[in-house]
């Protein structure tokens, strides 16, 4: 972009509201996707639904792409300009514009923190329920168009659960609200839900309405350990199958488990081949019910050792290090790729075998963790990127693993998104005809592809 | 020699920068999860100010992606090195300190100004020659302000510089502690041990009276004190502009220094210079000449806390005193030391005391060494949200335990119109122990 583009949008916005020079765009072009960064033109901080405004129509008017980004910590490139143009920061718009007591619900702006709403509400003894393991600094904007999931997502479900409503900018500049705070609303297509997980190719959202519930009065948290990971994989669909949902079933295998403990020391066992983080939540009664399953399903798999956190304090101090599972797996190899497969629970052991065969095969290092209990899990190699081969065996090794979790009727992605990182793997997960239809519903927002170019749909030349 | 920064020098040499001393620039996943710890993104909320973004670019300098100029070194030089990104990595990527030796890199590089090299390279060497320049103080500030017109070339901030630098200033002691203080000072009581007081300079010359008060802890706990009168600066302000060569010159008369007083430990009531001090045995690690003595030296080295929490025993009782006390953690004592226990053990000790923690607990005041000068606007805004998590505490007495912590909290009281005093660890501690013997 010419400095005439850029001092013409600096005129329009405010000159302290646009980046441009070489470093700062070089610092918009990553975010926490592996391998993958190409810069904006500019970037602009947007502080109102004015500037989104006046950012969409100077795009218009100069036919850029603009691309929305939140904290950027997205995982399958969401947030990075690959076309270039205009890197649309929606940070600055963090304020929490009504938090309704009485009819469960909050109003935020889209930069708002995702655990700025967990303290918000809970103060109030209400549950704000997804928590994607990046909530400390993720945002609400982001989490919505990323749809994101979390540990609680088997039992609560996950962000697209619970937006009530949307106003949100298309790329004409024109801004639409869907959705009201009411829990019933079938006024017309349901637009928000759609809206919900289109990954910043569709619009942009300036105000998000979410629904809320109350704090479950109640929880106990358990650790399994086990000297099979496969024994682990069987405990969760023995949980499941007989009709316990926990609010948290999360699986961590030795490596994780390792790298994890390096960073946090909290004692976790670095003999054990896997373990469980399981957690029940609710009314006490309810909860000891729930518990008195949940340990015979453990016990009956082989757990080496089942125990219960003694204190909200240590459930607290488990939850934290199996949120830092990702970061903490990087501390041992440069390069870190994860995949975010998720299938049907009773297949849960079947995928984890194919995980553990193809390191085997491919000879490289994975680590596994994941969100057994809703069949999504994150085997992540670690890698080197300066190491071609190696990288062309990770893709390779994933690529078996891709198509087994799709013919175990499970899909590529269960809350990172598509992206730019998985546009390739899409035409197979879903087929050509889907694909038609995605694009045709994408060309009627946005007919010349200028909103977050680049993703969902796989290039040719790639 | 011109004086005109040369990027491509500078770039040349980051590109034999080992990484891997740093927890590996590669090894930053860029997962954000730092981001919201670094108070430069609260502040500034860009990327550039962030520890990940810090990295990406001096991972970007060393392959040739962005250049090392003005800009970048502005980026590098805007981190308070407060190092609560290091803690809350889970991948172990030492953010802060990759930015210590990016600076280093860049001052070995770069054409540097008369009056910073007198100070980090001459003056700094002795105490009582830094202390000739407090002597007017009115010297003293003009010396400051000088170093601060070549160094930064931002004239039309002095006014306002000149008057922060005056108000942060508590009232100095007449004359340096040294001068006063005998050369070793017994037990009280039975004698359990030697300990080596390692007296800081901005102890020695600014706060006087709490050192005076940590000297008699240590001795109250039955430790026989010896305080070495030709101490030099720990080297803190030479690590921090990227000066090498005089602060390891200064750490072995240091390491020399205390290797002679047989003592069991070496105890200071600066944060600063305690983080230092330990990290002796890492900067000589690889120089055999001296890496014996500086692991020894580095193992003995005590924060005050550290040390009064395990040696002041039954025997010793605090007496009450009844207020609700917060501590502020410098980020030299919770990020650098990884200490957190000891300081609120002590005051846990203290009965009657209603301990309150501050929230959003880690964050940093905006002193950072001479930050509160040269970013002055920045370091104010952080201050201010200090302020802000102290007043939500309800607590009429703000404990620390570093120097530029104090004087900025006590900055911050006086400008935002606050009633609680600030005070120093070991004064609290020492009043309490007073208490307690008047009760005899």
């Amino acid at each position: 972009m010419n400095n005439l583009i850029i001092s013409k949008l600096q005129e329009s916005l405010g000159k302290s509201k646009v980046l441009s020079s070489g470093t700062e765009l070089y610092c918009y072009s990553y975010d926490a996707t592996p391998l993958v960064s190409f810069k904006p033109d500019a970037v602009v901080k947007a502080h109102n639904e004015e500037d989104i405004q006046k950012t969409l129509e100077f795009a218009a008017s100069e036919g850029l792409p603009v691309t929305t980004r939140g904290s950027g910590t997205g995982l399958s490139g969401g947030s990075i300009p690959v076309d270039g143009g205009i890197v649309l920061l929606t940070t600055a718009m963090n304020r929490i514009l009504e938090l309704d007591a009485d009819d469960l619900s909050i109003t935020v702006e889209p930069g708002v923190i995702t655990t700025a709403v967990h303290n918000a509400v809970e103060a109030l003894d209400l549950f704000y329920p997804p928590d994607p393991g990046s909530m400390k600094v993720s945002t609400i904007g982001g989490n919505v168009a990323e749809n994101a999931g979390g540990l609680r997502g088997l039992k609560y479900g996950i962000t697209g659960d619970y937006v009530l409503s949307l106003d949100t900018y298309f790329i004409d500049g024109s801004k639409v609200r869907y959705g009201t705070k009411c829990v019933k609303d079938v006024a017309g297509y349901n637009v928000t839900k759609f809206l919900v997980g289109t990954e910043g190719t569709i619009g942009i959202f300036s105000k998000i309405v979410l629904k809320l519930v109350p704090k479950p009065k109640t929880k106990k948290t358990f650790l399994a350990l086990y000297d099979d990971v496969i024994d682990a994989c069987r405990t969760v669909s023995a949980i499941i199958s007989r009709k316990v949902i926990p609010s948290t079933l999360e699986l961590m295998d030795n490596v994780t488990i390792n790298c994890v403990e390096d960073y946090a020391g909290i004692g976790l066992p670095r003999d054990v081949d896997a373990l469980l983080l399981i957690e029940t939540d609710g009314h006490p009664a309810v909860v000891e019910e729930d518990a008195a399953v949940i340990e015979s399903a453990c016990r009956e798999n082989h757990a080496r050792t089942l125990r219960t956190a003694k204190s909200l304090q240590e459930a607290e101090e488990l939850f934290t290090a199996r949120r830092m599972a990702l970061s903490a797996l990087a501390r041992s190899k440069p390069t870190t790729i994860l995949e975010d497969i998720t299938v049907p629970r009773p297949a849960i052991p079947e995928i984890m075998s194919c995980i553990k065969e193809m390191a085997s095969k491919y000879n490289i290092r994975i680590g596994t963790f994941g969100h057994a209990g809703d069949g999504n899990m994150h085997p992540t190699c670690l890698t080197d990127e300066r190491d071609q081969d190696e990288i062309h065996r990770v893709h390779e090794a994933y690529q078996v693993i891709f198509d087994k979790a799709i013919s175990l009727g499970g899909t590529i992605s269960g809350e990172h998104g598509t992206g730019y990182a998985k546009s390739k793997y899409l035409p197979a997960m879903v087929g050509p005809k889907a694909i038609e239809v995605m694009k045709k519903i994408k060309a009627t927002f946005d007919p010349d592809h200028r909103l977050n170019p680049g993703k969902i749909f796989p290039r040719e030349e790639r | 020699m011109s004086h005109k920064l040369d990027p491509e020098k500078i770039s040349k040499s980051f590109a034999t920068l080992d990484i891997h001393d740093y927890g590996d620039v590669l090894q930053c996943m860029r997962c954000g999860l730092c981001i919201n710890a670094c108070p430069t993104y609260r502040t500034d909320g860009v990327e550039t100010e962030t520890p990940r973004g810090r990295v990406a670019m001096i991972k970007a300098v060393i392959d040739g992606k962005i250049p090392a100029d003005e800009e970048f070194i502005e980026h590098i030089y805007d981190c308070l090195n407060c190092q609560n990104c290091q803690t809350v990595c889970p991948a172990g990527v030492k953010a802060g300190e990759l930015v210590l030796e990016a600076r280093h890199r860049i001052e070995e590089n770069r054409p540097q100004p008369a009056l910073k090299k007198f100070m980090l390279n001459y003056a700094i060497l002795s105490q009582p020659r830094l202390a000739k320049f407090m002597i007017p103080l009115k010297l003293y500030q003009k010396l400051g302000l000088q170093a601060l017109i070549r160094k930064y070339d931002i004239l039309k901030l002095i006014s306002e510089d000149l008057k922060l630098m005056e108000a942060l200033l508590p009232p100095l002691p007449p004359r340096p502690l040294s001068e006063e203080l005998p050369e070793e000072i017994p037990a009280k009581g039975p004698e359990k041990g030697r300990v080596g007081f390692f007296l800081g300079c901005a102890m020695n010359l600014i706060f006087a009276d709490v050192s005076r008060a940590s000297i008699d802890n240590i001795s109250r706990a039955g430790y026989r004190v010896i305080i070495p009168k030709e101490v030099q600066c720990c080297g803190t302000p030479n690590i921090a502009e990227g000066e090498r060569t005089v602060y390891r010159e200064m750490a072995r008369n240091t390491i020399g220094l205390f290797g002679d007083k047989r003592v069991d430990a070496i105890v200071t009531d600066c944060a600063a210079c305690g983080s230092e001090l330990k990290a002796y045995r890492e900067i000589f690690s690889k120089d055999s000449s001296i890496s014996e003595k500086a692991k020894d030296f580095s193992s003995r080295v005590r924060d005050i806390s550290e040390f009064l929490d395990r040696a002041i025993d039954n025997s010793l009782p605090f007496g009450p005193i009844s207020r609700k006390v917060s501590f502020h953690d410098p980020c030299h004592l919770r990020h650098s030391q990884k200490l957190t226990a000891p300081q609120r053990n002590l005051l846990k000790r203290i009965p009657g005391l209603d301990y309150r923690e501050l929230p959003d607990e880690g964050q940093c005041c905006g002193s950072a060494g001479i930050y509160n000068i040269t970013h002055r606007e920045r370091s104010m805004k952080i201050l201010g949200a200090k302020i802000d998590s102290i007043d939500k505490t309800g607590a009429e007495t703000i404990v620390s335990s570093n120097p530029g912590c104090l004087m900025q909290l006590m900055y911050g009281t006086r400008q935002w119109g606050k009633s609680w005093d600030v005070i120093h660890i070991s004064q609290l501690v020492n009043r309490s122990l007073n208490s307690a013997d008047q009760k005899k």
